[in-house]
């Protein structure tokens, strides 16, 4: 119930954009979190967008350029006498230059959008981000392939921006019939370097600071401690043995009177 | 008679502290085995970002445990024998303990504040599957830190240390040796089926919710430590903070023994 709402609001809205503005869009964030990412852009297809200008009977194809967006002062053209440019991503210099062939696929079919809802489903999921979606830059190896013949669309630069735009080809005149104008600058993603994250953890916590503080102050009232008790053991000490030398020369004085015949010398007062 | 009464009474705490400490003791030791056993595996990320230290606070742990244990067992004998020779022996030693028990127990709280996300994140951009070691060290350490990782990311179904965007916004080790276009992150961050693949690869690239991993692991990973952490830095302070007082009982009764 609830998906399928959401499937006709997203047609209606893709009706409502194609009317007003003509424009290769960036894939919804809902649908592709990760974009744009260091060196791909992934794009809407043009749904509804050339219906205009399509006639039954005849076969049609959708061409995707792409270049930076430095190049729209040097060329931004990408037809030549109504045939499509041809310039590819090396003779561009990855679009420094101007606009070069990324992709070419069949018109997306307006009638029958891919149901969006079908996005959980695991076995659909491939096919329906093949129709919804074209991923600019995802031909990692076809740059370095010498048997390679095909559109090459090898990855973008990272922190740079790019156009994009979408053309209708007539596949059996080869004749360019309609065009899109050129979308909103597109940025990929700029790199960090690790090197420079910040690992330093700021300020102390409260933890490490009390447990510190205390332990310290425990500490040293334990060796104050301890240092107390043996001083006052040893002092305990002193004064015994000086009692006890008292004793001792009290008892020899007593012994000296004895010898000397003298008992007790109180007894004589 | 009186006096006597005060120093029987004195004993009688004296034994019971020691108790409570050689219980405390062993509790230590046991929590501190269980810390240095590392139940989750993380200690090759700890060992590789050189911050280890709270290890070595748990195995300071440990045989300050048992120290504790034996020394208490020492203590109640020499405080009902009312032996000087036997108690001050015991104080000493104790006294020794008592520092060990407090340098671990500051290095785990300080190491507690070194965990943050950025230490885990920088040392994970720079070392998970790192193509070119720089010595056999180096090797051991990347291996480690790239086998947590993908147990850790599986296990938790989290990625990287905030989410899959830290493989975006910086450059990183893996990246060097897997493109972008391919490899926005490892394939350890995308939902994985019972055979550990993937269930779909596009979806995973272009981050489709329910394709990807999107929370960070730094919970997973933090979270266990941190507590450890926690227990032995704590339990070590409140064992420190009985001992503390059952330790000034025992040198007052010292300097009371008559001969």
């Amino acid at each position: 119930m609830c998906s399928s709402w959401v499937v006709f609001t997203f047609c209606c809205l893709g009706q409502l954009c194609a009317g007003k503005s003509l424009k290769p869009q960036i894939a919804a964030s809902w649908l592709a979190a990760n974009n744009p990412t260091h060196t791909t852009v992934t794009l809407q297809k043009p749904f509804c967008m050339f219906d205009s200008s399509l006639h039954p009977n005849k076969s049609y194809a959708v061409y995707l350029y792409a270049m930076e967006e430095s190049a729209s002062a040097i060329s931004s053209l990408v037809i030549n006498s109504s045939k499509p440019l041809d310039s590819t991503f090396q003779q561009t210099r990855g679009g420094q230059l101007g606009p070069y062939k990324a992709a070419l696929f069949n018109v997306p079919n307006c009638a029958s959008p891919p149901r969006l809802a079908d996005v959980g489903d695991i076995n659909k999921l491939s096919d329906v981000l093949k129709q919804y979606l074209f991923r600019v830059g995802d031909d990692g190896n076809c740059l370095y392939d010498p048997n390679f013949l095909g559109i090459c669309n090898p990855p973008l630069a990272p922190d740079t921006t790019y156009r994009f735009k979408y053309l209708l080809l007539d596949t059996t005149e080869g004749i360019v019939k309609d065009q899109t104008l050129w979308s909103d600058a597109i940025k990929t993603r700029r790199v960090k370097l690790p090197l420079k994250i910040d690992t330093w953890p700021g300020r102390r916590s409260g933890d490490m600071i009390v447990i510190t503080s205390i332990l310290s102050v425990l500490m040293f009232l334990l060796l104050a401690g301890f240092l107390a008790s043996v001083s006052s053991v040893w002092k305990a000490k002193t004064a015994l043995k000086i009692t006890k030398k008292k004793k001792k020369s009290k008892k020899k004085k007593i012994y000296k009177n004895k010898s000397m015949g003298l008992s007790d010398p109180k007894l004589f007062q | 008679m009186a006096k006597s009464d005060g120093i029987r009474i004195l004993q009688g705490l004296l034994v019971f502290g020691n108790v409570v400490i050689g219980m405390c003791g062993i509790a230590l030791t046991a929590e501190c085995i269980f810390f240095v056993s590392d139940p989750h595996g993380l200690y090759p990320l700890l060992e590789a970002t050189e911050n280890d230290d709270i290890y070595a606070a748990a195995w300071i742990g440990i045989f300050v445990g048992f120290a504790l244990f034996v020394l208490s067992i020492l203590g109640i004998i020499g405080v009902i024998k009312s032996n000087r020779t036997l108690l001050l022996v015991y104080i000493i030693l104790m006294l020794i303990t008592y520092a060990f028990e407090m340098a671990s127990c500051i290095t785990a709280a300080t190491h507690r504040d070194f965990l943050t996300p950025n230490l885990f994140l920088k040392q994970m951009l720079e070392r998970y599957k790192k193509s070119e070691p720089d010595n056999n060290n180096d090797k051991w350490m990347i291996d480690g830190v790239t086998d947590t990782w993908d147990k850790i990311m599986v296990q938790n179904q989290c990625c990287g240390v905030h989410g899959p965007s830290d493989w975006q916004e910086y450059t990183s080790a893996f990246r060097a040796t897997h493109n972008d276009a391919d490899y926005p992150w490892p394939r350890n961050c995308c939902v994985l089926d019972d055979q550990g693949s993937p269930t779909s690869v596009d979806g995973c690239k272009l981050g489709v919710p329910g394709y990807y991993n999107s929370n960070g692991c730094y919970d997973a990973i933090s979270g266990p430590v941190n507590t450890q952490a926690w227990g032995v830095a704590w339990f070590g302070f409140a064992i420190l903070c009985w001992t503390f007082f059952v330790l000034l009982g025992t040198m007052f009764f010292w300097s009371r023994i008559d001969y």
